[in-house]
């Protein structure tokens, strides 16, 4: 069973039809009691860092997730705005993050990526550091992404892939249970589809 | 007037050549439990039905006459394309072998699957062709799909089938064509189907009494045709002649199906009728779940009498489900959502009191007697795509 | 290598979708929800979906209709069509659109970018800006409301103006190519493209893939954009779905494909 944590920001349904299709239990949790059973948890985010924060805070939701992600261990799956939500802090907004990961959130920076525009958006491809867990059978993985911030981990350890945009970056992380990818699985078709049921058969 | 009644009440039985059986009202047996099916195609399908030189000799006849009647004008021939193998096979074989220049045009009800669409494409790419499209007012047509729904008929596929013999004849008076190709062929369609269950898209008394009464939007745009104006005026007036080319040549579906692949990039749809997702749902699901009558049965059947099966590979298949029942649940939700009604709504449809053409007002009688007529003036059958 | 994104755009009018040609003349093509999910069958990159009433009648989006759609697509989704405020924008987010689209409304009421960007985020604002060349002189003005209003603003100052006030992204739209399929306006793109440093996505004209292409490979980050070619087929104008397949696509992204620096 895979839980999608309904704050009220991040594309839900998406997830929901993804695994629906794939004929995988998939529920959406409101209550910190739906978050405290959890087998999996994707969290989801869309918009500026404060905005999701002050949500995640305000959903009743922030207290069952770090007690289920970081004392129960259960695998977490935080995509976009909600895998920055991770991180410690982001140069976008003032409040704290979560802190599942030790890392920043910091703006592409113009001296790197040039002329290039920002935010980053559209389909890049993105290389996995090793061929298991998330990325595992998926072939010459590329993804959907739509972001200005980028997401830094102190330790190169926890980077599971980059992609490149002007240098590289943090792509998807992984620490423990712990997993996030900064592009938007639910919106990158096949690609998508497959590493959403590799994360759900952890 | 015989009262109908249906499902007859008699015990199971099926065919011991074919596998048409009890489901199919009206199917007799003789004393060796061979259903009539069999015994209507040796007596007046097969000596009809002329492959090898001297199909050829018709084909290439027919072809000339074609020829003739297209010089120094845009098209000689009019054709319906829907993406499906055998209209598919029947335009590469007239365009590519015997140079005919048809009008091709292909009529978006607004349930085309990406397949079909797609093998469409390669179609008219390579061979060079100009496509017309007639696409059908959607709004209309969803209100005609859920109006057949409310009335509880088999038949809900009218929308889409009485759309494109209009659009075909539309065609045919506009562009001045006499000659139309029609992929309908006995090696897959030999045994007929039903009339209580595929009852004539035609039959405009019929259709008017159903949306009266179930209809909400206006019919605008949606094409109308009469069967009057197109099987007897047009037919037989204005000259305009049906002609079905794969039944004058050896063919074998799924030959066919190899040549589209490897010539065009073509590629085979998953099961029947899959070029739309509303065909699909109805053979595969709507009709056997709630009728009881599975088509494919018919399918099978014509293609065990033409040599493209055994009863044992048909007897197989049909122990499956004619699609996967994931992908069933699916086009349920998506159905609905498309029609505009909740899946709860449509499955009060689907468990509603079974009803059937004599319930709703229409013109069978004329189209019964028209038929007898017309075989015998000229030799022609119900069958095929009309 | 972050690709250039090719985007089939569709017009929605009473309910249905249309191909216009210079914003008039409306031809129905079709089922929105059945286009929508054959582009997303054929794996397109992102589709934008525009309903071209909505604001010119002060009517609302149709939410039922863009949560279908949204249902329906693997690949990001960018609406737009009588959006108005904040609340309609989140809305329209929870609902599944990844970017949401604004003409009017950011011409009448730019502090609504930026608030918006609080919100949602920068990169799910998007401005689009309909040019059309009028008056004796052929100048390039903004027009609003399916082009029916003339607005006087010169596109290049307005660009500039809504990127600092928010937008995440611009999609410059030719009035005067549209439906013509006879190329797109390289001119104005160059000079917006100058003054513009958020994505930019170009739509109107569009007549091959060679446009696509030519565009591509000026431009190795844009957004090509199309309505007509996606969807009409032959001398005819057959409507026939089509996108280009993978391959085709895949050759915009090589290094082969790009200007020397």
């Amino acid at each position: 069973m895979v839980t999608l944590a309904d704050y009220g920001l991040g594309n839900i349904q998406a997830f929901a039809h993804i695994y629906d299709r794939l004929n995988i239990p998939v529920e959406v949790a409101t209550t910190p009691g739906q978050i405290a059973k959890a087998e999996r948890i994707i969290l989801p985010g869309v918009g500026a860092f404060d905005w999701a924060m002050r949500r995640l805070n305000a959903s009743g939701l922030r207290e069952a997730l770090d007690e289920r992600v970081l004392k129960g261990g259960v695998p977490v799956l935080g995509v976009c705005v909600g895998m920055q939500m991770m991180a410690r802090g982001s140069d976008e907004g003032a409040l704290p993050g979560l802190g599942w990961i030790d890392a920043e959130v910091r703006k592409f920076d113009a001296s790197v990526i040039g002329d290039s525009p920002l935010p980053h958006m559209g389909w890049n491809d993105v290389h996995p550091a090793s061929s298991g867990t998330l990325f595992r059978g998926i072939e010459a993985p590329r993804y959907y992404f739509l972001h200005t911030y980028y997401f830094a981990p102190d330790s190169s350890a926890d980077v599971l892939a980059t992609a490149n945009y002007g240098s590289d970056f943090a792509a998807a992380v992984a620490r423990d249970n712990v997993f996030g990818t900064q592009f938007h699985p639910e919106k990158s078709h096949q690609w998508g589809i497959d590493l959403l049921r590799n994360f759900a058969e952890l | 007037m015989t009262k109908h009644v249906y499902p007859e009440r008699r015990p199971y039985q099926i065919c011991t050549k074919l596998v048409m059986d009890t489901s199919d009202p009206g199917i007799t047996f003789d004393a060796d439990g061979v259903c009539h099916h069999y015994h209507d195609f040796h007596q007046n399908v097969k000596p009809h039905w002329h492959v090898g030189p001297e199909g050829r000799q018709r084909l290439e006849a027919m072809v000339d006459l074609i020829k003739k009647d297209g010089k120094g004008r845009d098209f000689d021939c009019l054709m319906g394309l829907s993406g499906g193998a055998d209209s598919s096979f029947m335009l590469h074989m007239m365009v590519k072998e015997f140079g005919l220049r048809p009008l091709v045009f292909h009529v978006d009800g607004g349930w085309n699957s990406e397949l079909a669409v797609s093998n469409i494409q390669v179609l008219i790419d390579k061979l060079g062709l100009d496509l017309f499209t007639e696409v059908i007012n959607w709004e209309e047509m969803r209100d005609f799909q859920l109006a057949m729904f409310k009335s509880g008929v088999p038949h809900i596929d009218i929308p889409q089938d009485h759309a494109f013999i209009a659009v075909l004849y539309e065609f045919a008076k506009k562009y001045k064509v006499k000659y139309i190709l029609n992929g309908g062929n006995i090696s897959t369609e030999c045994v007929r189907r039903p009339l209580d269950i595929i009852y004539w898209g035609t039959d405009m008394r019929q259709i008017n009494d159903i949306l009266g009464r179930f209809g909400t939007v206006p019919m605008k745009t949606y094409p109308f045709s009469s069967i009057f104006y197109h099987k007897l005026y047009l037919r037989y007036f204005g000259g305009v002649k049906v002609f079905k080319p794969l039944n004058y040549m050896n063919y074998v579906q799924s030959e066919a199906k190899d040549t589209l692949e490897r010539e065009y990039g073509w590629k085979p749809y998953p099961q029947k009728h899959f070029e739309s997702r509303f065909t699909r749902f109805f053979e595969g699901y709507w009709l056997p779940t709630r009728f009881g009558y599975d088509m494919r049965r018919v399918e099978f059947s014509s293609m065990i009498l033409t040599g493209q099966m055994t009863r044992d590979e048909a007897l197989a298949r049909l122990e499956q489900p004619a699609y996967d029942p994931e992908l069933i649940r699916q086009d349920f939700d998506y159905i609905a959502a498309k029609i505009g009604i909740t899946s709860d709504q449509l499955r009060e449809y689907h468990e509603m009191p079974l009803k059937f053409w004599w319930d709703y007002k229409n013109i069978r009688n004329v189209f019964e007697a028209g038929e007898w007529v017309l075989s015998r003036i000229a030799g022609t059958r119900r069958g095929g795509a009309f | 290598m972050l690709r250039p994104r090719i985007i089939p755009c569709l017009l929605i009018h009473n309910g249905g979708l249309v191909k216009t040609v210079q914003f008039g003349d409306p031809k129905y093509v079709g089922d929105p929800l059945n286009a929508v999910r054959i582009f997303n069958e054929k794996e397109v990159d992102e589709l934008m979906v525009v309903d071209i009433d909505a604001s010119r009648h002060g009517r609302s989006p149709n939410e039922q209709l863009i949560a279908q759609m949204a249902a329906e697509c693997r690949m990001p989704l960018c609406y737009g069509g009588g959006i108005k405020s904040v609340e309609q924008v989140e809305r329209l987010i929870g609902l599944g659109v990844e970017k949401v689209a604004m003409s009017s409304a950011a011409v009448a009421d730019s502090g609504l970018l930026g608030r918006c960007a609080e919100r949602v985020g920068r990169q799910s604002v998007v401005v689009v800006i309909d040019v059309k060349t009028s008056g004796l002189l052929r100048k390039p003005e903004v027009v609003t409301l399916n082009g029916t209003n003339r607005t006087g603003l010169d596109p290049v100052k307005f660009a500039q103006s809504v990127q600092e006030a928010g937008a995440g992204e611009i999609v410059l739209n030719s009035v005067d190519r549209d439906g013509k399929m006879a190329g797109y306006d390289l001119e104005l793109i160059e000079r917006v493209k100058k003054v513009v440093h958020v994505p930019l996505t170009v739509l109107g004209g569009a007549g091959s893939f060679d446009d696509i292409r030519a565009l591509a490979q000026r431009y190795p980050v844009i957004g090509a954009a199309a309505g007509s070619l996606f969807v009409f087929k032959g001398k005819y104008r057959a409507v026939l779905i089509n996108y280009p397949p993978r391959s085709e696509r895949d050759v915009l992204a090589r290094p082969s494909a790009r200007p020397a620096a």
